[in-house]
């Protein structure tokens, strides 16, 4: 049964990512890349990480997809959908792509650990989230204030390159 | 089943990395982008999953932030082209290059 699910959710998710890579009109890529962003949130079910799942369909799902789909709204439609497929020798990205599964194939295949720890210590009193915010807020407290001025700084540098120049 | 999940964050890996590389349309290189860095954090809930510590989900939540902040900059990038070029071919977006 979980294998089931597994081969499910795997199909949803690299089926979603070729879709993106290889359909020409964008606004279908987005939805492709919906599919495997909800397939990615299954298998985030499946590893006993609930709240991610959640935070992969909020914030990947909805809001990426979401400024993505409104910025080529904004965009006249022939502009972005009557661009050639691919770049010109499309073939040696390709291989190089090919190359990159290959090795990261192999590091998957020979990696070996101990798994007698597989699916502990994920809870707390029966919650993931709980689990999440005792180890964020105690241990991970730095790093998280330094991701929101990241967050903030990126912000404030997206207005700052699409306002109109000031003569 | 580690080796399944593992191969899953690859393929995503490099499905993205060859959109980056192959794609005309700058939305689909940020789509493909997103794809990738979704097959990294992947692998880290995948290793926080097997190796029992928590610590790899927590760090999920500051790869999907620097993920959207990406995003956001790249979109206010592709908009300018646009503005400027009337166009989101990737080709055309050589303007420092003369």
């Amino acid at each position: 049964m979980e294998a089931i699910m597994f081969f499910i959710l795997a199909l949803m998710s690299v089926g979603g990512a070729l879709g993106v890579l290889i359909s020409k009109n964008p606004y279908r890529a987005a939805m492709w890349m919906v599919l495997s962003f909800f397939g990615i949130a299954g298998l985030f079910v499946m590893l006993h990480a609930q709240f991610n799942a959640m935070l992969q369909i909020i914030v990947y799902a909805g809001a990426i997809a979401v400024m993505i789909m409104l910025v080529m709204m904004v965009m006249d439609r022939r502009t972005i959908e009557g661009l050639k497929r691919f770049n010109p020798q499309p073939i040696w990205p390709a291989l190089i792509g090919v190359a990159l599964l290959a090795d990261l194939g192999f590091i998957a295949y020979k990696f070996k650990i101990d798994l007698s720890n597989a699916g502990k210590n994920l809870t707390l009193n029966g919650s993931n989230t709980q689990m999440i915010g005792e180890v964020l807020f105690k241990h991970y407290l730095l790093p998280f204030e330094v991701t929101a001025i990241i967050l903030l700084v990126a912000l404030i540098g997206a207005v700052v390159l699409t306002k109109k120049d000031i003569n | 089943m580690l080796t399944g999940y593992m191969v899953v964050s690859a393929l995503l890996i490099a499905i993205g990395a060859t959109g980056v590389m192959i794609r005309r349309n700058f939305m689909i290189v940020l789509m493909s982008l997103e794809i990738m860095i979704n097959g990294a954090g992947m692998l880290l809930v995948v290793m926080s999953y097997y190796l029992g510590n928590v610590s790899g989900q927590v760090m999920f939540i500051f790869v999907a932030a620097v993920a959207a902040s990406e995003t956001a900059v790249g979109l206010a990038i592709a908009v300018m082209m646009y503005k400027r070029k009337k166009s989101v071919d990737v080709n055309d977006f050589s303007i420092l290059r003369k």
